[in-house]
């Protein structure tokens, strides 16, 4: 893809987000982090709970304050103190769909209020007849109908409930989203449904994602570019291909190696490559990022690339 | 080969949950069948009654379920061998407690943390079942759990076994509730959702410790899943449920290889596998159907691409394919017209065969 001469819609460089627990300990959730989406690409972190998949995502949309790093969006630094205008900016442009829909979605308001409340708050529906259609227009474009606007969160089941999360992100016309999880809680037929509108609206609108998701098929599927994280460390970075096609570091490995795949015979046989960090001798901290090809980059220290490239 | 031991056998299952909104007909005639060492999956999306079906099957029902009819044969062979089949259906719940539960049948569930008890040690847990259904005395007991605990693969198990729940990752903690299933020596080890809760690299690892297990122990397993790959894993036999009933049900490389019930076309081809390179994803259109309402035919027809006009009256019997393959769908009448899976589909079993013919021939 020709994105190198573009500029980058969300620069993240060397994100730190600690949290102090007490005097004497303090969880380094996300280790010097750095990575960019281009508009319009989806951007896949993927890694095992506890990686700070989330906490990247959360740092990012700023529900945290950032420890150390530069987050700059839309040509904006957006990781320190923000302005008025920078802020209004922040929640405008960059949105974030949630994992569990029933516990992001207010119970106590319709689903027509909950789509539109970036609006209200934003007061960027002047006339009630507009904001009305386009909620309506919203929720079709989602794949529900515009009489649902009447209903609760509880009348409608767990697809339909994340499209509405997803209706909610996307009214704001956003050009960065942030799909936690999304899909993990729903069915595996649903879960196809709603990747596959995901991908429709970014056809459509041009809309960038950075999809947070554990399940690997998944990432793979909608991704361009995926990130792999371990421990609050990005370990190895690159375009989808590269990542599948040519993996380097052990974890990365391991990981791809423990997908299972829905092939009786092969699956029976395989075993799962295993890796324990504590146990393999690999420190991450000392490991500097090293470029493999193209846009991929593993971490590691110049003996342990030797070895494993 | 000996003659198969038959632990489970499920016939005509029929149950319906009371609710304010009217009876939901959950569990509309369900037949299953598990002999001794082998493991059957059953898959379907949520609310197509999978997990009911073995709820049932431990005696476990909420109180708002009705069993209409159906019997649910379960054989043990007491402590001097002797055999015994019971029918769970028939039994109380204080006596299934006694005698069942825990003691001849477990059951593993998803979520580790609700599972355990938090306020209790771990080794407390495990020796629990023990004490309770054989008396045995504390310090063998003791002795068995520290066992138990290694063979999971938890390392230090003496420091372990103080330790409360909250204090393990997820993956030992289900690593604890496997030992503390396992601790009453089981027949039947029911698994429902084991590993949805967890991530990748330790699902993997817990699966082949249940399958490790079960080869050394030759217990049976009852696997309750949605997850395909999964499935490919472990099952020797799947079955594959919809709105209450088993719609297609055959040996694991029958119904990966060989799918014939547009359900499990559409289950096969949402899941995208690594190799998966167009530029859509197949879906099955809609959502499962509300058991509230039910109508007349094949409840999946509404969902159904290949639908015939005698789903909407008719519902489908088991058409048998070979002895152990059968699937419930019109299509595999003799009058009906015939009917070829998706195409992607045909080419992805076409690059799954080929792999495995590469393994078989690497072997």
């Amino acid at each position: 893809m020709t994105q190198e001469n573009k500029t980058p819609l969300l620069k993240v460089n060397g994100l730190c987000q600690y949290f102090p627990i007490d005097r004497r300990f303090t969880v380094k959730a996300v280790e010097n982090v750095s990575f960019c989406i281009y508009p319009g690409e989806t951007y896949g972190l993927v890694g095992e709970s506890g990686s700070g998949k989330s906490t990247i995502g959360r740092s990012i949309i700023r529900l945290y304050q950032p420890t150390a790093g530069k987050i700059t969006f839309n040509g904006e630094d957006i990781s320190g103190d923000l302005t008025k205008s920078q802020k209004s900016m922040l929640r405008t442009q960059m949105q974030m769909i949630f994992q569990d829909p029933m516990a992001s979605l207010n119970p106590r308001k319709k689903v027509g209020d909950i789509i539109a409340e970036g609006l209200d708050i934003h007061h960027m529906c002047p006339s009630r007849e507009e904001r009305h259609n386009r909620v309506a227009k919203m929720l079709e474009k989602v794949g529900l109908a515009p009489e649902h606007a009447e209903r609760y969160p509880h009348q409608f089941s767990g697809g339909q409930r994340q499209r509405v999360g997803i209706a909610r992100a996307l009214i704001m016309d956003p050009k960065l989203v942030i799909a936690d999880e999304c899909i993990s809680a729903l069915d595996v037929s649903i879960q196809a449904q709603v990747v596959n509108l995901m991908k429709n609206i970014q056809r459509d609108t041009g809309t960038a994602y950075l999809f947070i998701a554990h399940d690997l098929s998944m990432v793979k599927y909608i991704s361009d570019r995926i990130g792999v994280l371990h421990l609050g460390h990005l370990l190895e970075t690159g375009t989808t291909e590269e990542i599948f096609g040519n993996p380097i570091h052990p974890y990365t490995k391991s990981l791809l190696s423990a997908i299972p795949m829905p092939n009786p015979i092969v699956e029976k046989r395989r075993v799962a490559v295993s890796y324990d960090y504590f146990t393999s001798g690999i420190d991450y901290t000392k490991g500097t990022d090293h470029l493999v090809s193209g846009t991929h980059y593993v971490k590691c220290t110049d003996d342990e690339f030797r070895k494993w490239a | 080969m000996e003659k198969k031991d038959k632990i489970l056998s499920v016939r005509g299952l029929d149950i319906t949950f009371r609710t304010t909104a009217g009876p939901v007909h959950a569990i509309r005639g369900v037949d299953l069948d598990l002999y001794r060492g082998e493991t059957v999956a059953v898959v379907g999306e949520s609310g197509s009654g999978k997990s009911v079906t073995m709820r049932a099957a431990m005696g476990i029902l909420a109180s708002n379920a009705t069993v209409n009819g159906g019997t649910i044969q379960f054989s043990y062979r007491h402590a001097d061998g002797s055999p015994e089949t019971v029918d769970i259906l028939k039994k109380d719940k204080k006596w299934i407690r006694r005698h069942i539960n825990g003691k001849r049948m477990a059951m593993i569930f998803q979520d580790p943390m609700t599972s355990l008890d938090p306020t209790m040690t771990i080794g407390k847990q495990i020796v629990e079942g023990m004490i309770w259904h054989y008396k045995t005395p504390k310090n063998e007991a003791y002795q068995r759990a520290l066992e138990l605990l290694r063979e999971v693969g938890i390392t230090d198990a003496e420091k372990r076994m103080k330790n409360y729940p909250h204090q393990l990752s997820g993956g030992m903690r289900q690593r604890v509730v496997i030992a503390t299933a396992l601790a009453c020596d089981p027949d039947l080890l029911i698994c429902d959702e084991p590993t949805t809760a967890l991530d990748v690299t330790i699902q993997a690892k817990i699966l082949e410790l249940i399958r490790r297990i079960q080869k050394e122990r030759g217990i049976s397993v009852i696997y309750i899943t949605h997850d395909l790959g999964v499935v490919a894993k472990v099952a020797d036999y799947i079955e594959v449920m919809y709105a209450g009933k088993i719609v297609e049900k055959g040996t694991a490389n029958e119904i990966f290889y060989d799918p014939r019930h547009p359900y499990t076309w559409g289950l096969l081809s949402a899941m995208p596998d690594l190799d998966t390179s167009d530029e859509r994803l197949y879906t099955i259109p809609g959502s499962p159907p509300n058991l509230l309402h039910e109508k007349p035919g094949d409840a999946f027809a509404a969902r159904n691409p290949y639908a015939l006009k005698i789903d909407d009256r008719l519902t489908p019997p088991m058409f048998r394919i070979t002895d152990t393959h059968y699937a419930a769908t019109w299509l595999l009448d003799s009058r009906a017209p015939k009917v070829e899976m998706p195409v992607e589909l045909r080419a992805r079993i076409d690059r799954m065969k080929k792999e495995a013919g590469q393994v078989d021939t690497g072997k």
